[in-house]
């Protein structure tokens, strides 16, 4: 089953709408605002696996500094400083926020991992099995937020052949 | 007391609890949980929950306490990415008495815990 079907862009967009609202810009000051522009550049990558009736992956990925910002508003702390521990900490969560939210939208049966994050560039953090199936690409305050979503390339196969 | 094994998320939820005067310990898992509340000489009135943890995870906790006498009466509230209807039926019948879906609002968090007669009235005004 291809995850389009059940997990819209709209619906990326309205879970993270809700974080923004949530935890990153409680005042609606700064939303995340959309670009559509895939290749952005991003240095930090959290993700968490979806396992069971479906397969793989929700990364959450920024700028250095749109995670320091994130992990600043998370914690209360002012961004100069937040730590390495702080911004891993923080995007391991929202990582896992988005990735609960999207799992409830699959098919009944979906297990989700702990967080892994990456603090390296866009190429350190590629997923070999698996194909970005959607996603959500924007800017926060001018750097650069993405939220997409992977799909085991074996699961995307098996839905071809169906 | 706040149990979740992200420390971001145990800060959110420890800013929140503070302001409405609750003293907050916390733990990075259930077990780790237990272990504290089982050196502690007085029960804590609340315990707020995540679900995915290492070691011991909400669930198990939940079951666990209900299972203890002595920590019988602690109000548990899951506070969880976990949303699907099945896994809230799951964590009420365990034992918890509510269920707060991540991301949530302070003001939704608030509302949801002076439902359980543990907010002042106007608390979230």
């Amino acid at each position: 089953m291809s995850v389009e079907t059940v997990v819209k862009e709209g619906d990326l967009a309205e879970m993270v709408e809700q974080v923004w609202v949530s935890y990153l810009d409680p005042e609606g000051i700064s939303p995340l605002i959309t670009t559509g522009d895939e290749n952005q550049p991003t240095e930090v990558h959290s993700s968490v696996s979806i396992t069971g009736s479906w397969h793989g992956h929700l990364v959450y990925a920024s700028s250095t500094q749109a995670a320091k910002r994130a992990a600043a508003a998370f914690l209360a702390m002012e961004p100069e400083e937040v730590g390495q521990e702080d911004i891993s900490d923080v995007l391991g969560e929202l990582a896992n926020i988005v990735g609960g939210n999207v799992k409830a939208m699959l098919p009944a049966g979906c297990f989700l991992s702990l967080p892994t994050v990456v603090m390296a560039p866009q190429t350190a953090s590629y997923f070999p099995a698996a194909e970005r199936i959607s996603g959500l690409y924007g800017v926060w305050d001018g750097e650069s937020v993405s939220i997409s979503m992977w799909q085991s390339s074996s699961d995307l196969q098996k839905g071809e052949a169906a | 007391m706040v149990i979740d094994d992200s420390r971001a998320m145990r800060m959110i939820l420890k800013r929140i609890v503070a302001k409405l005067n609750f003293e907050v310990t916390e733990a990075g898992d259930g077990q780790e949980a237990l272990d504290l509340l089982a050196t502690m000489p007085e029960v804590p009135d609340l315990a707020l929950i995540d679900w995915n943890m290492p070691n011991m995870n909400g669930l198990e906790f939940v079951t666990k306490v209900r299972a203890d006498p002595r920590l019988r009466e602690m109000t548990l509230v899951m506070v969880t990415t976990e949303s699907e209807q099945s896994q809230i039926v799951r964590a009420l019948a365990a034992g918890a008495h509510e269920y707060v879906i991540k991301p949530f609002t302070e003001g939704a968090m608030i509302e949801k815990l002076a439902l359980l007669g543990l907010v002042p009235t106007g608390a979230n005004s």
